[in-house]
């Protein structure tokens, strides 16, 4: 990366605007600055990337291997030729737009994405921010007992309730389809920062393993608050050509469908992670 | 009949429920206990949690208090008002112009105290023609349903107990002036191991626990309500129907209980003595 490109930290726990960069040309410095950028930040934002769908796909790769997305067929808007792209779409006749609450993406997989590229090109006037949250933040700020009550503990990752409402709702018959469903470790370690995260979600954690469902409940529902609070948050305010860079590992998002019925649309290229421990 | 009826010289004793309770008969506390008669008594109450003693006559005042005084020495109430000449016996009384009755929420008695009850025995003279229930829920049960997780987390933690809250001006329509009192607290461990049945119980209580020590407060609050719905499990409760003079011995340290007040404006009386009991410890 040039010496122009600036990161700038939108908040002490959460998220950093780059400027000076263009995502379509980055050369191995550059590169490496932004990976770095990216393990800090946990989340990255740029502005006036008006890039192709094959260099959105190869900035990807350069993370790694892409995922393809358990519902991407349900949609008929996807980009047929590119199965690892995610449309990400909605308009005056959506019912139920991907992301309105609280998750991490896909984390319902064995093998759940380390993280997501989104570049939005269309924007409604207003709204349509996406809120992220800091999971080391909120792993941080429990109890000691309470991490480590949460540290000998996995949940069930399900994605079916998540993916089969929304398909329902479009109209998709999904009564043949099996959506994964995992179990994860409430607390993973972060592979490349080594800290800890809290990784559970409204829209896709289910049950914790193992014990009553009424000790499980009191426990997800406890740390679904917990994870909600505005201090382990950004908020980042798109523009046309914006892109947004996530760590699922470690970040929450929850995209907000305050909009109807405006369009808002764009593709994601989501790369693959491991199995969280 | 069951395992925990055998065995039995003096008493018949019959389970209530499979987890907690027991109807004893054979005995009438009236005329004191011989220790024979105690010793049966004690064992029973170790195995039971809490008796129900049928078929009873009214107990004078001192033979009450001398039976409490066998189980050890006998615990004051900080707040409520004495029988006149027995500062032991803690008189239960709701009535047509009571604003409140005595114990409506689940609780253990008093422990807000450093060394809260050991026991509380209490007959009840006067009934509602229906109602006036108490219902009684093992703390044993409450900590044996938890997970192996649950219960290890909770075993390293203590709670605060006070009881400012209940009884600042509780008993003033009794003439009780409490302006210069300072009320109990106590931090005990939120599992205890009961002294004389080594068993752990759970021991938080929606009346008294305020908090979890160890915990933020938002954990401690979604802690302490699932434990207090938890412990209401009915599968770990006894509901006892009074008859008159029946008498309830019950283990402040492995049970929690709940009067129900659902007979207003009828009359319900009776005296309570209770047994001072041990500081609370968690013995792994």
């Amino acid at each position: 990366m040039a010496e122009s490109v600036t990161v700038t930290p939108l908040t002490p726990i959460i998220g950093a605007e780059v400027s000076g960069v263009d995502l379509a040309h980055i050369d191995d410095d550059g590169f490496s600055a932004l990976r770095k950028a990216f393990l800090d930040h946990s989340v990255l934002f740029f502005r006036d990337q008006d890039i192709s769908i094959d260099a959105h796909k190869a900035l990807g790769r350069r993370f790694g291997d892409l995922h393809i997305h358990p519902a991407a067929n349900d949609y008929n808007d996807g980009v047929k030729d590119h199965p690892e792209i995610l449309v990400i779409h909605a308009d005056e006749k959506t019912t139920r737009t991907a992301g309105d609450s609280w998750h991490s993406d896909v984390s319902c997989d064995a093998e759940p994405p380390m993280m997501s590229i989104l570049r939005l090109h269309t924007l409604p006037p207003l709204g349509g921010d996406t809120l992220f949250a800091s999971m080391y933040a909120a792993y941080d700020a429990l109890s000691g007992p309470m991490k480590q009550l949460l540290g000998s503990l996995t949940a069930t990752h399900d994605g079916g309730p998540n993916y089969r409402d929304r398909a329902g709702r479009q109209g998709v018959d999904t009564s043949a389809k099996a959506y994964p469903a995992s179990s994860h470790p409430i607390v993973r370690t972060h592979p490349e920062t080594g800290r800890k995260a809290l990784y559970v979600n409204r829209a896709f954690t289910t049950h914790v393993d193992g014990i009553p469902r009424d000790e499980g409940n009191a426990i997800l529902g406890f740390l679904f608050n917990h994870i909600e609070k505005a201090q382990f948050q950004c908020r980042f305010r798109w523009q046309p050509n914006s892109v947004a860079m996530w760590d699922n590992r470690c970040t929450l998002h929850h995209a907000m469908w305050d909009y109807f019925p405006n369009v808002r649309s764009g593709f994601r290229v989501t790369v693959k992670g491991d199995r969280p421990v | 009949m069951n395992d925990m009826s055998t065995g039995y010289a003096i008493l018949d004793v019959r389970r209530t429920s499979p987890n907690i309770g027991a109807e004893v008969r054979g005995v009438d506390l009236a005329n004191g206990l011989t220790a024979d008669e105690f010793a049966e008594v004690e064992r029973a109450f170790h195995e039971n949690q809490v008796l129900f003693f049928k078929d009873q006559s009214r107990i004078a005042p001192d033979v009450q208090v001398e039976i409490g005084k066998m189980f050890g020495p006998l615990h004051f109430h900080p707040a409520a008002p004495h029988l006149e000449g027995y500062p032991p016996v803690f008189v239960i009384h709701a009535h047509k112009e009571s604003k409140i009755a005595n114990g409506e929420g689940w609780h253990t008695d008093v422990s807000c105290d450093t060394e809260p009850p050991l026991g509380t025995m209490l007959q009840m003279h006067i009934l509602p023609s229906a109602g006036g229930d108490t219902m009684f829920a093992s703390m044993y049960g409450a900590y044996d349903t938890l997970s192996p997780a649950m219960q290890s987390f909770l075993e390293g933690l203590t709670a605060s107990h006070e009881s400012e809250h209940i009884y600042r001006g509780r008993y003033s329509d009794r003439g009780v002036d409490d302006s210069d009192k300072v009320y109990p607290s106590a931090v005990h461990p939120v599992v205890r191991t009961h002294p004389a049945t080594g068993r752990k119980a759970l021991y938080v209580n929606a009346g008294f626990t305020m908090r979890i020590n160890e915990l933020s407060k938002a954990e401690s609050r979604n802690l302490l309500d699932f434990l207090f719905r938890h412990m209401e499990e009915q599968l770990m409760v006894t509901r006892f129907r009074w008859s008159e003079n029946d008498v309830a011995l019950w283990d402040n340290r492995c049970v929690q209980h709940r009067a129900l007040w659902d007979y207003w404006p009828e009359e319900r009386k009776g005296h309570r003595v209770t047994i001072k009991g041990d500081r609370p410890f968690f013995k792994p």
